[in-house]
């Protein structure tokens, strides 16, 4: 046995692993991809009547986190990104200050997630450095310390 | 309504003070392996007295008002009691420090009296809190662990008034009180609305940062019915175990690191954002009240128009320079804007009761941070507009 | 496209000062140890999440945060071939220095040009605004100093070539 090789901290019982930091989401895998799917379609009619705030209440409510449900996650992660996109910027600051504390602590990892991933899907830079600065107008730095500590990421 | 007295007392940071029983004199750590005790002379404080034993960075350091004792911790594992005892060489009261053994094998990283004094508790990185209680017998101090179901470092402690509970906030995001009974120096105490009947290490309480931030401080109410712990993700939250009800605000700025109840109703809190905020509430609900830091009095800093107080540290000086040079075409001022708009410079690492005023509140919070001054504040000089301000400010 | 750097600029600086909420803490895995938890990353509950401020996929800073230190990894828009190389000799020049600098790490994170680290011991000694304000600084000037050195290295090949050629058009 080559026990020079053997990694002793994997397993050390005391340490917390990845998993153990947040509360799993307790919806399963299948009826979180149902549930965005339905999230999208609803954002769609939304958006045609031109009501953005419902739209992003809806897109943002219970959004899907944590493993196995990446296929949900790109699907809000689109849909979200399409909100952003059809909103003109002169209307951005009302928007914001409309949604609850919750919405504006999910809407800012979900510009952070669209910013980590440029030129996928539309993904569009400068609109959401745009919504990144009237969103922390509003929300301060407390938001985005809430995106880095919490360990649900979308 | 008070002006804060500010008192710069080093150039390095403060990473812990604590006050003797009559505010005469002040032990702090400079960031380094010794305690400095300052005596204050009129409208300034002086060092008076190195304690030299430590030999990495002194953590925290709680000095206990009746007994005159002071107990340090530190990264180096260690724990030491100081006492002042009459030094038969010079004459003089001189500390003399002994060695507790915590047996940690990780750093301390905080440390209080409980309210009779005859016990402290030292959180520390080895995820244990060791609870030392004094052995008559042997003449020494002797530990015990609370250690299940800790898994990270202990960030910080608070002792319930009946001196048997003892609450714990931790790096794995959560807020938990212990029984931290122990049986030869603690009598039966009576049920509380916390449990009844509590051996050594029962949880009476185990509750979660919202977002999943570190829990930096715990405190519990002067009552001790009520628990307020402040956490990373920039929220405080407040916990009534008769209702059972936990009310979470979360803020708008960075996040706190140091909160102390004034009354039953209110607290102060203070962290990253360089000044103290005061919360009030009661059963019903919390909200914050306002800042004990009117930035917009005082002395007369020339602010580019923009409120005070508002989002944190973004709404400093620098910034606005930066802002001005985009939308007016004003280019840097050069004079050097490196100042903060707040009374502290950098983060305030303690805020401790000062003074207790005549209704039984405490009306005098000190505080100190990492730029090396310690500040007392009036807790009822509340400025609500700075707050306001920050919802209402960076209007470009 | 320049009026996307003044937001992204801001991105960026209040993203810092978010990250910048650090203090002392010592080692969980080691005994008497106190190192940058973002770079030994020993403990998973220390560390935060990571983000990225992106401006095009050209231009990227990655930010990733724990409790007493952050690591931040700039990727700096170049081009074409000339400028890869011109950033690439340009870091290699502070990266060698980067002691005099501080916050500076000798060996950028893979995938990005240069990277700081910067731990609670420097925000400390230093003032958290104003190293933002360096940092923020550092960014804007390392565009316009690879610009200026494509512009003169364009004009001196330039000139080179013409007096080189001018021997055979006599």
């Amino acid at each position: 046995m080559s026990y020079r090789k053997i990694d002793i901290d994997v397993y050390d019982e005391d340490v917390l692993q990845e998993s153990e930091l947040y509360e799993p989401d307790p919806r399963d895998p299948a009826q979180v991809l149902s549930d965005a799917k339905q999230k999208q379609a609803a954002v769609r009619s939304s958006l045609a009547k031109g009501d953005i705030p419902g739209a992003l209440d809806i897109a943002l409510d219970s959004a899907p986190y944590g493993p196995d449900v990446d296929e949900a996650k790109n699907l809000t992660l689109q849909t979200v990104v399409s909100i952003l996109n059809s909103t003109k910027s002169s209307e951005i600051p009302a928007v914001v200050k409309a949604l609850s504390q919750d919405s504006q602590d999910t809407l800012m990892k979900y510009i952070y997630k669209g910013m980590g991933m440029p030129g996928w899907g539309d993904v569009s830079g400068s609109v959401l450095l745009g919504w990144h600065e009237k969103l922390t107008e509003v929300a301060g730095t407390g938001c985005i310390v809430r995106v880095m500590t919490d360990r649900r990421t979308v | 309504m008070a002006a804060p007295e500010v008192f710069s007392i080093a150039q390095t940071p403060v990473t812990c003070h604590a006050f003797n029983a009559d505010r005469s004199q002040l032990a702090v750590s400079l960031n380094d392996n010794d305690v400095q005790i300052y005596a204050r002379q009129g409208n300034q404080w002086k060092v008076t007295e190195t304690l030299a034993e430590h030999d990495k960075v002194i953590t925290s350091i709680d000095w206990a008002p009746n007994s005159n004792r002071i107990v340090t911790a530190s990264q180096d594992r260690n724990a030491y009691v100081w006492q002042q005892t009459l030094d038969p060489i010079t004459g003089q009261m001189a500390w003399k420090p002994t060695l507790v053994l915590l047996r940690i094998n990780r750093a301390a990283t905080f440390v209080r009296w409980s309210p009779n004094e005859d016990k402290f508790a030292v959180a520390s990185g080895a995820r244990a809190i060791a609870i030392c209680s004094f052995d008559s017998e042997n003449n020494w101090w002797v530990a015990r662990q609370l250690k299940k179901p800790i898994r990270s470092t202990v960030l910080s402690v608070d002792w319930h008034p009946n001196n048997v509970l003892l609450a714990a906030g931790s790096a794995d995001m959560k807020a938990r009180v212990f029984s931290a009974y122990i049986k030869d120096v603690d009598k039966r105490p009576t049920p509380t609305v916390w449990g009844e009947k509590l051996p050594f290490n029962t949880i009476c309480g185990e509750y979660s940062s919202p977002a999943g931030g570190w829990v930096h401080t715990v405190g519990f109410s002067p009552s001790g019915d009520v628990l307020a712990y402040a956490s990373h993700d920039s929220s405080i939250s407040i916990v009534y175990p008769g209702g059972p009800a936990i009310y979470t605000i979360k803020i708008n700025s960075l996040p706190y690191v140091t909160l102390t109840w004034t009354s039953e109703n209110a607290l102060v809190a203070a962290g990253h954002d360089c000044q103290p905020i005061v919360y009030s509430g009661s059963e019903g609900g919390w909200a914050a009240v306002g800042t004990l830091d009117d930035t917009s009095s005082g002395t007369a800093k020339a602010g580019s128009g923009a409120r005070a107080g508002s989002i944190g540290r973004l709404n400093s000086a620098a910034f606005n320079t930066f802002r001005n040079a985009d939308t007016r075409g004003q280019t840097q001022d050069e004079s050097g804007q490196t100042e903060l708009l707040t009374v502290h410079q950098n983060t305030i690492t303690s805020v401790r009761p000062y003074d207790v005023g005549a209704d039984g509140n405490v009306a005098r919070v000190s505080t100190t941070g990492v730029d090396g001054k310690l500040v007392i504040w009036d807790v009822g000089a509340v400025s609500a507009s700075g707050l306001a301000g920050r919802l209402g400010g960076m209007k470009i | 496209m320049s009026n996307s750097l003044r937001p992204y600029l801001a991105a960026v600086r209040s993203t810092l000062t978010a990250a910048l909420t650090l203090e002392d803490f010592s080692s969980q895995v080691v005994e008497r140890h106190n190192k940058p938890e973002v770079e030994a990353r020993g403990s998973k509950e220390v560390l935060l999440n990571p983000l990225t401020i992106s401006r095009n996929e050209n231009e990227r800073v990655l930010i990733e945060s724990s409790v007493n230190s952050i690591r931040m990894s700039i990727k700096i828009k170049q081009a074409d071939e000339i400028e890869r190389i011109l950033c690439h000799k340009l870091t290699r020049f502070l990266m060698q220095r980067a002691e005099s600098f501080i916050v500076l790490r000798r060996k950028p994170v893979p995938g990005y040009d240069i990277s700081f680290l910067i731990t609670n011991v420097h925000a400390e000694t230093m003032l958290k605004h104003k190293v933002v304000d360096f940092i923020i600084q550092f960014m804007e000037e390392v565009d316009r100093e690879i610009s200026e050195m494509k512009l003169s290295l364009n004009a001196r090949s330039r000139t080179v070539a013409e007096s080189y050629l001018a021997a055979f058009a006599s």
